[in-house]
């Protein structure tokens, strides 16, 4: 018999052989095959996975709370207006017409016809600003997405740094935290009028991590450091702004598409 | 009596958001334990258990009932886990001084006597096991843990990854094979 290749006796260590009685047979027979084996077992069986950190039992209830104010609450899907039956009761109507195909064409002819006055109308009416005028806007609206975006960035370098932090690193930090403070309470009351609740919240729990890391007159001492981890839940909130950066990035990408779109619009 | 996953997961689609709470500290363990395998730290493990669950909440109308709550979010975990190796790799400042230099590679693992020497030598191991892992590609090494580790079939790698089963497999050989010659110096001379 043919010897075994390393993979069919990785495959027939792993139990995922197909023919795992031929390759014994193989392996009690054939001295070669049996040694490479042995040494095949040997190499793997040291290679063992390093104790993996215990958790506690209220662990499952800490990521939840971490993750809970940045999921939305499904909504009930809530059935469809029973408006299908109307076009149920066309269908036989329609089916037993013999002029069927005919009441056909003529509905595409209005559709078409209703079609083309519409662009027609469209190219008289529009006034020349308007594409350009809902660009702008869009603009504005992508500015203010890569301003902010660049805050939580920034937000989310500091609370990095914070959760790594010694004691003899609190002057960098308290200077770029009292520098986020000021644009932080700008931002959060401009979220807020804009009514995005979540954003606002996580800005508001920012603001107060700010306040505490940028008003220490004596620096950030290790006792501090732990208190605002504890208390302030700084990693809860260091995710909270990762998840919102990625919003924020998304929202600002698909602005950009939605420019990218309309681009076509403003020639017409 | 404890309510299935399959129960939980129609709940919370029916607007009941804290019941997801069940399956998150239901699964959590065995979430972080996948994670902390791949990504082997602690802080980056339990950053990809939360991405997991909210992923997970996030698309849980894609969660098909025929499957288990618990295996599709362990593929999730893989997901997430491997984004963050990946997203780590650029972050290549970890592995200055922690290659091994190759001399000191040539230990003697037959002598079983217990003490610091037999301490330093297991740190010596451990040492070079995880420079080896590190040498493997993301998903290899991913690949390895999941089959090796983790004791999951190439089926299951293969769905964890979302790659085809032929090319799971070969990311476990190509593994073993690396894993091999950079644990040669350690295997012991008849």
């Amino acid at each position: 018999m043919k010897h075994l290749n390393e993979e069919e006796l990785i495959d027939y260590y792993y139990g995922e052989s197909e023919s795992p009685a031929a390759i014994d047979t193989h392996l009690r027979e054939c001295s070669g095959c049996a040694k490479d084996y042995a040494s095949l077992t040997s190499d793997l069986s040291a290679i063992v996975a390093a104790p993996t950190p215990t958790r506690d039992a209220d662990y499952g209830a800490k990521v939840w709370q971490s993750i809970r104010s940045s999921v939305p609450v499904y909504e009930v899907p809530r059935e469809a207006p029973r408006k299908r039956s109307s076009w149920f009761a066309l269908y036989p109507m329609l089916h037993s017409w013999s002029g069927g195909l005919a009441v056909a064409a003529a509905c595409l002819f209005v559709i078409a016809a209703a079609f083309f006055a519409g662009r027609l109308w469209e190219h008289r009416n529009t006034p020349p600003s308007l594409a350009n005028n809902v660009n702008g806007e869009q603009g504005k609206q992508r500015v203010v997405l890569v301003v902010l975006g660049d805050h939580l960035d920034r937000s989310e370098r500091l609370l990095v740094e914070l959760k790594h932090a010694g004691p003899s690193t609190e002057a960098p930090l308290q200077a770029e935290a009292r520098d986020l403070l000021s644009t932080n309470r700008l931002y959060r009351e401009s979220v807020k009028q804009a009514g995005d609740p979540a954003l606002a919240s996580a800005l508001d729990h920012l603001e107060r991590v700010l306040i505490e890391v940028s008003n220490q007159p004596a620096g950030l001492s290790q006792a501090k450091l732990d208190e605002l981890q504890k208390e302030m839940n700084t990693d809860g909130l260091l995710f909270e702004v990762r998840v919102l950066r990625s919003r924020v990035q998304e929202d600002g990408d698909s602005k950009r598409n939605v420019a990218a779109a309309t681009k076509g619009v403003s020639i017409l | 009596m404890e309510v299935n996953d399959h129960a939980t997961v129609r709940t919370v689609l029916g607007g009941d958001k804290e019941a997801y709470g069940t399956l998150v500290a239901r699964h959590s363990q065995n979430v972080f334990r996948v994670a902390f395998r791949i990504t082997g730290d602690e802080a980056d493990a339990d950053e990809v258990v939360q991405e997991t669950f909210l992923r997970g909440y996030q698309r849980l109308q894609s969660f098909e009932s025929r499957s288990e709550f618990g295996t599709w979010i362990y593929r999730i975990a893989v997901n997430c886990a491997l984004n963050m190796i990946n997203k780590r790799k650029l972050d290549a400042t970890y592995q200055i001084g922690e290659e091994t230099d190759p001399s000191q590679k040539q230990v003697q693992v037959a002598d079983t006597s217990a003490g610091p020497e037999r301490t330093l030598l297991s740190r010596e191991i451990e040492s070079l096991q995880a420079a080896a892992m590190r040498n493997l590609t993301a998903t290899e090494r991913t690949a390895f843990i999941l089959r090796h580790m983790e004791d999951r079939s190439t089926t299951e790698i293969a769905a964890a990854l979302e790659i085809a089963p032929n090319a799971a497999k070969q990311a476990v050989f190509r593994a073993v094979q690396k894993l091999r010659r950079s644990l040669a110096p350690l295997r012991v001379n008849p």
